[in-house]
């Protein structure tokens, strides 16, 4: 009986890892294996085939002495993961008798060393394998040639040692996971093993983060002052993070204001947290002089970023909002509406943006233009236009803007997303359950009053999705831009995506273009997470 | 989940009130949106038939319909290119050489929703009805890999690529080759865990009763999948299908990237490529290109229009 329970079993689990084998290949190779793979090629000197590795280099190149601050703050991040982690773990061992669970902590220990080992045994394999292609290159190619150069890269020396350690690691751990097994087979003891692996793994990803960038950061400043000049990243670093956690702390005084019962206790609380957001501010003023050697261009594209969701998250949401509720009515046509304003959202970039080079060209006889002189303004260049906004209307430098160019692209790119925005509204409304609007209707409410104390609120969760949806598009956002900027307005329409392309295709700089990658992927986790606090908040989940 | 209502009219069918001024307004607006969503697309359209001369003074409608235009679009873009060769004597097809962009596209996309399909079914399948160990920790670590933005990815995608290319080439020839060829252009997208999500969430569904008598009548996990689950399974089927179908034809940035030809380039880069080799030239041609490249999309758009709206609603994903 028990005998053909677990065969039924195994045969259960073989079954299904053979049916997610293909799947969890494929997911490995193209999903989680190329984050870190990404880490490791932006720390390296890297066009098309692996070179040396440089450190923070590439980072510093992108972000200047920001670039080590950045890691700084990373680290300080990973050594958070790791304490949390921790004290999960420590939860776990106080639930259960400490003195038996010993054991599988150690265990855990070594577990969480060993994965790191063979870690690090990958990664010093991996330059190695790919340099295969190039050693092959021009020989008559066969499988044997391949294999042989496959078998010696395992027997480099670097890879090599790397390589006994893993071995080392997996012997202990396989001895220690057949101790626990034989002695210690608790419920918990899984969980502990567990926990204490990931606690030992974070915690050594931190030490190594840290001691990668301290190290990195006293190479940088001891080159600077064999070369007679000072690198002052460390009085930055200090500077920049006070003005940090100064204005994080401000923000969190203002909030405590604003929920403070006396008017004497909220107006010494705002003017508490002013000073604090003053004096950060100025302790950030630091900040640009970090910056002072970052690539300009990154920076740009930072900036034509932030201008670029500015300008269309606020205008697509409210149409599509708008949109919806209208469709939402009592009306006829409603699908066919719906279809329609699918439409453009659907359809390849790349036709549609022909037609909307054609409305904003720069002839006179161009769509827009027309419409132009219809109201008597002079003709514009649209697509070709690289003079801001600002300047064109004879508006001061501060209020400049983004270029022309970079404007028709907004339209253009919210022209495609309302459909989509709508249609998300629409099963958002759809959601709200009747009962509400027909109380408030018969209390007398208007129809601006429903919207604004039923409708909005009870629709915030998926105004909440929709713009983070599309902030983080905004961010990755290349198609539209790449098809539709021209020559002649150079990288005034470039957003960081796109120079991040620009970068990978024409130059070959895998590595500086991987560093810059991580950068814009380090901010859109920020701005996922602010979002989520700041926004989160504010939604209301009925 | 709030998309499931995406297909689903508001409850609101009721005697209709009679048209009041709110109400026109409202149908103006709508009407309005209409006009601003398709209208590019009726130009286009339009202008498709015109001659050059007509598109570059934007006239609206063509004075005669250039049907011509689109022979030539085929033909100069190097959309399609269909080489028939008969018997002289007897007239029998002896080879038939087909190649040109669409030709390509509908290549990859058939061979990126097939892959896909036979790498996501039985995965999800795995998740929705099995039990073994570490299933939720995979299936998070699956999930994970979804929040990780598509630039940081390029990169080591493209390395990957080239590496296996080299591997499968010594394995297999010439022929093995990824880069250029067709595995860079379908391969990466097979194991989408969008699909697997959608088909779990599908697959959990299925009654527990089935399973009970399909193991009495002696059926294992793989024949229950295959006689029981898919028959079952048409419309998140149709979705996974219809959404790679759009990812694949509107696809740009990857195929730009591991391409160096025609072979098998996609028709969003020829139709791009067109363009760029012809600015600012023949904008009748370049818009009778666009309309053949969209047609497709909009076609199976009206087909599977519930699909279309209700997958999207789930994904947001543009390629």
């Amino acid at each position: 009986m028990l005998n053909t329970r677990r065969g039924r079993l195994l045969k259960e689990n073989l079954t299904a890892y053979a049916f997610l084998a293909p799947a969890g290949v494929l997911i490995f190779l193209f999903g989680l294996f190329p984050v870190a793979f990404a880490f490791f090629v932006s720390l390296h000197r890297w066009r098309r085939f692996p070179d040396s590795y440089i450190g923070l280099a590439n980072y510093e190149k992108a972000l200047g002495n920001l670039g080590y601050i950045l890691f700084f703050w990373l680290a300080l991040l990973a050594f958070a993961a790791a304490v949390r982690v921790s004290r999960q773990l420590a939860k776990t061992l106080r639930q259960s008798d400490f003195k038996l669970e010993a054991v599988p902590l150690l265990v855990g220990v070594i577990c969480g060393y060993a994965t790191l080992l063979a870690l690090d045994w990958f990664f010093k394999l991996v330059p190695v394998i790919m340099l295969i292609p190039r050693q092959v290159r021009g020989q008559n190619v066969s499988l044997d040639l391949f294999m042989e150069k496959f078998g010696e890269s395992f027997a480099s020396p670097d890879v090599y040692a790397a390589g006994q350690m893993m071995l080392l690691g997996f012997a202990l751990t396989a001895v220690a996971l057949a101790l626990v097994v034989w002695r210690f087979r608790t419920v918990s003891s899984a969980e502990v093993i567990v926990r204490g692996g990931m606690a030992t793994a974070a915690l050594l990803a931190a030490v190594f983060l840290l001691r990668l960038t301290i190290d990195e950061t006293n190479l940088a400043i001891a080159a600077a002052r064999e070369s007679g000049e000072s690198l002052p990243i460390w009085s930055q670093l200090v500077f920049v993070s006070a003005g940090i956690v100064l204005v994080a702390s401000a923000w969190l005084i203002f909030q405590r204001g604003i929920r403070a019962q006396s008017n004497r206790r909220f107006a010494l609380l705002a003017f508490g947290g002013l000073a604090l957001a003053v004096g950060g501010y100025l302790l950030m003023a630091e900040a640009p002089a970090a910056l002072a050697a970052a690539d300009d261009d990154l920076l740009q594209g930072f900036w034509v970023t932030v201008m670029y969701a500015g300008g269309t998250v606020p205008v697509q949401l409210t149409i599509g909002l708008l949109l919806a509720y209208l469709l939402f009515q009592p009306i006829r046509f409603r699908s066919f509406f719906r279809m329609v304003y699918f439409i453009p959202y659907i359809t390849p970039f790349v036709a549609t943006s022909i037609v909307f080079r054609i409305i904003f060209d720069a002839g006179k006889t161009a769509p827009a233009n027309r419409m132009l002189a219809i109201v008597g303004i002079e003709p514009q260049r649209w697509i070709l236009e690289r003079s801001s906004i600002g300047s064109l209307l004879g508006l001061p430098d501060f209020l400049a803007g983004p270029a022309l160019a970079l404007i028709v692209i907004m339209i253009y790119s919210t022209w495609t997303y309302i459909g989509y925005d709508a249609v998300i509204f629409l099963a958002g409304l759809g959601n709200i359950s009747g009962e509400l609007y027909e109380a408030a209707r018969i209390d007398g409410a208007s129809g601006w009053r429903i919207f604004r104390h039923i409708t909005l609120p009870l629709l915030s969760p998926t105004i909440f999705f929709l713009s983070l949806v599309a902030i983080i598009g905004t961010f990755q956002a290349f198609t539209q831009i790449w098809i539709l900027r021209t020559g002649a307005v150079g990288s005034k329409v470039n957003t960081a995506s796109v120079y991040i392309f620009d970068e990978l295709q024409n130059s070959n700089r895998y590595g500086y273009a991987s560093s810059m990658a991580f950068v814009l992927f380090a901010l859109i986790l920020l701005m996922t997470l602010f979002q989520n606090r700041i926004m989160g908040r504010r939604v209301f989940y009925g | 989940m709030a998309s499931d209502k995406a297909g689903m009219a508001p409850p609101t069918e009721a005697p209709r009130p009679p048209l009041d001024p709110w109400r026109i307004a409202i149908y103006a607006v709508l009407f309005a949106g209409v006009l601003i969503a398709i209208g590019p697309f009726l130009w286009m359209i339009s202008a498709s038939f015109m001659t050059l001369s007509e598109v570059n003074l934007t006239r609206l409608l063509p004075e005669n319909l250039l049907w011509e235009n689109y022979a030539t679009a085929l033909r100069r873009a190097n959309f399609l290119d269909i080489e028939v060769v008969t018997h002289p004597e007897t007239g029998v097809l002896q080879s038939l050489g087909v190649s040109g962009y669409i030709w390509n596209s509908v290549r990859i996309t058939f061979i990126t929703v097939t892959g896909s399909l036979l790498v996501c079914i039985p995965a999800a399948y795995a998740f929705a009805r099995m039990n073994f160990i570490g299933r939720n920790f995979i299936f998070a670590l699956f999930l994970s890999t979804m929040m990780i933005p598509g630039i940081v990815m390029l990169i080591p995608h493209l390395l990957t690529v080239i590496w296996l290319g080299r591997l499968s080439e010594s394995l297999f020839g010439p022929a093995g080759a990824w880069f250029n060829n067709w595995p860079a252009l379908t391969i990466p997208f097979f194991a989408s865990v969008f699909n697997i999500f959608l088909l779990r969430q599908f697959f959990i569904q299925i009654p527990e009763d089935l399973w009970e008598a399909a193991r009495i009548d002696g059926a294992g996990h793989p024949r229950f999948l295959i006689s029981v689950v898919l028959p079952l399974s048409k419309a998140p089927i149709m979705t996974i299908v219809t959404l790679g179908f759009i990812g694949s034809w509107n696809a740009l940035m990857w195929p730009l990237l591991v391409t160096i030809n025609d072979e098998w380039r996609p028709i969003a880069v020829g139709l791009s490529n067109f363009v760029t080799a012809d600015t600012p030239g023949d904008l009748n041609l370049q818009m009778a290109a666009s309309v053949i490249t969209v047609i497709p999309i909009l076609a199976l758009y009206f087909v599977a229009q519930k699909q279309f709206t209700e997958g999207i609603s789930q994904t947001g994903i543009k390629s």
